[in-house]
């Protein structure tokens, strides 16, 4: 692959597998073999189902539970090759943004102190100086420096997502990996989360890794989109092509379940079934138990990767990186293209 | 027109807790007619919560404080029953749904015994029948494999299955009022498809009148007859959901309309 600009982060079939708990004796299949690149200043969107294995791919990226294959690369360097030493530095550009604002930040630390938290541990600037990049991390997100002295608790959902967008900022990182950010909180609120994302895109040029099982939001904020089931990507694109031109069967009945605003639109179709369970997926195409679109092949053969459209390798215009590459993993494909 | 099946007249809540008493519902008043979904829509806080439990008699009284000129279920007022009477109403005429099936089912009976006691307690079934009354309102939401759903736990079962769960309890007694609060907030887009297919229509088979809360727009323009919208504890519009979505009338329904870009609608 030659891409004119280095990718940020690139991740090359990961593999996450937890040991086999209770009687069942079978270890636990996260993700089988996923790869994605993001470019500095992208937003890469990864949707999929709850149990689709998008936050284990997230917490491997960071070596938070340690990956059983493949490997991740930060700015080119391997991150399972790192020496402890290095591995803290490459965290320090890594930060993590978590669903639930409320659990991850520490009811006994008041907004200050969970600010200084990372600066401290990191040691950056001075003891003087790091209260004045706290209040001006407040400032970046959009939150009154005079809320320091509050405690989580004295904030509404909204504000305890801008702190711990703030408390990921004050490190300065390259890319901040969100795992549902957007999920406890109310529609109205959303949108301005996500302006604010794209602000700090904007200004600190931060890449995010946006993990979302919300089509709609991951439409409006991501510049790439992977689409994942049971484990696998099944489908990866830039964002006005994936929304599009929808390739996978899967993706289409995901965007089909979305309830449209509008009640003279037809509404949402059903996805019969529930995804199969992780212990035991199914042969061939994980998808092929709910699939409409179905031929023979699907139940045995594991579909490759087939190229949609255009090639791989970035390319920068006014606004967006943008891939120029669609991917798909789907049977269907390969019978049309030949 | 047939009269309302559940008419709420002057309704406010407030909690007792706080320092000067603060009314989180006031005065509100709503008709829910034969059949219908009726949407109440708001942010967090708004009251949506606060009202449906206020009609269910769920808050403690040493809590709150409910006040209400009418809280009439077919007729008879809700209101000023005691406790006992309205235990017998609960599950039977009107019941609820939660937005975390989890917390709301019991963790150690199975669906099966949590679904075949209402049909014990509330239509005097004897244990087998009981068993088989669950098993075919089991199949009604959707379930397939209804026998290895009684025997499950509910940690045992995935979001969307307990969620069809709590359905299959709060329709068991084919009640006249169906309350669901935010069901689907806590599911995936597919899921949350399911769920409110097999609710709305279990609702018409039955004809029990739906009071959906949610705060979707999406939600209430595709599954909804009509809407609430809630604002600060009152309710500054109420209207038929095609009427609302073309001719929003309310600053505030506006920008909650606005608050959404659907996927594939621009």
């Amino acid at each position: 692959m030659t891409s004119p600009v280095l990718p940020l982060l690139s991740v090359r079939d990961l593999v996450v597998r937890y040991p086999a708990r209770g009687h069942s004796g079978i270890p636990m299949t996260a993700v089988r073999g996923v790869s994605l690149e993001i470019a500095p200043a992208g937003i890469f969107g990864l949707v999929g189902e709850s149990g689709s294995g998008k936050s284990s791919l997230a917490h491997a990226i960071l070596h938070l539970s340690p990956p059983a294959g493949g490997e991740v690369l930060f700015r080119g360097q391997d991150l399972a090759a790192m020496k402890p030493s290095q591995l803290k530095a490459a965290r320090r550009n890594i930060q993590l943004v978590f669903q639930d604002s409320l659990a991850s930040l520490s009811p006994r630390r008041s907004v200050l102190q969970t600010l200084l938290e990372p600066l401290d541990h990191f040691r950056i600037g001075n003891p003087a100086t790091r209260a004045e990049k706290a209040a001006m991390a407040l400032e970046t997100v959009g939150l009154d420096p005079a809320l320091r002295h509050r405690y989580p608790q004295e904030l509404s959902g909204g504000q305890k997502q801008r702190v711990a967008l703030a408390r990921a900022l004050v490190a300065e990182p390259d890319l901040i990996i969100a795992d549902e950010p957007l999920s406890s909180l109310d529609v109205s609120v959303q949108s301005r989360i996500i302006e604010l994302i794209l602000e700090l895109r904007e200004k600190l040029g931060v890449a995010f890794l946006f993990v979302s099982h919300d089509l709609s939001a991951v439409q409006r904020l991501a510049d790439t989109v992977g689409v994942m089931y049971l484990g696998k990507m099944v489908e990866s694109a830039d964002t006005d092509t994936l929304f599009e031109r929808p390739a996978h069967p899967y993706t289409r009945s995901l965007m089909a379940a979305v309830p449209v605003a509008d009640p003279s639109h037809p509404r949402p179709a059903v996805l019969a079934g529930e995804p199969p369970s992780p212990l035991t997926p199914p042969s061939g195409c994980v998808f092929h138990m709910r699939c409409g679109d179905k031929i023979p092949i699907c139940s045995t053969v594991v579909p490759n990767e087939t190229f949609v459209c255009g090639e791989t390798g970035m390319c920068e215009d006014s606004r967006r990186f943008k891939t120029i590459s669609h991917r798909v993993r789907c049977h269907l494909w390969n019978v049309t293209k030949t | 027109m047939n009269p309302p099946v559940l008419s709420i007249r002057n309704l406010s809540v407030s909690n007792r807790r706080t320092k000067q008493p603060s009314a989180v519902v006031q005065q509100i008043s709503f008709n829910l007619n034969p059949g219908e979904v009726l949407a109440v829509v708001g942010e967090s806080g708004c009251g949506k919560t606060k009202t449906a439990e206020a009609i269910m008699g769920l808050l403690p009284r040493d809590g709150w404080s409910v006040q209400a000129d009418a809280i009439e279920l077919d007729g008879s007022d809700l209101a000023k029953l005691p406790e006992s009477g309205l235990r017998r109403v609960r599950g039977r005429k009107i019941s609820m749904i939660f937005q975390e099936p989890l917390t709301a089912l019991d963790p150690v009976f199975t669906a099966g015994n949590q679904l075949a006691s209402i049909f014990r307690r509330h239509r005097g079934k004897t244990r087998s029948e009981a068993y088989q009354c669950s098993m075919e309102m089991l199949s009604k939401v959707g379930f397939a494999d209804t026998r290895n759903v009684l025997k499950s736990y509910p940690h045992q079962l995935s979001g969307g299955m307990r969620q069809r769960v709590m359905i299959a309890m709060a329709m068991a007694c084919r009640p006249r009022v169906l309350i669901a609060d935010e069901p689907t907030t806590a599911l995936d887009v597919t899921t949350q498809a399911q769920v409110l297919d097999q609710l709305t229509r279990l609702g018409q088979e039955y004809g029990t009148s739906i009071l959906l809360i949610t705060h979707d727009p999406g939600v209430v323009a595709q599954y909804c007859d009509r809407a609430l919208v809630m604002l600060e504890g009152r309710i500054v519009e109420d209207a038929n959901v095609r009427d609302l979505f073309a001719r929003p009338q309310h600053d505030y329904t506006r920008r909650l309309l606005a608050s959404v870009a659907g996927v594939g609608s621009g």
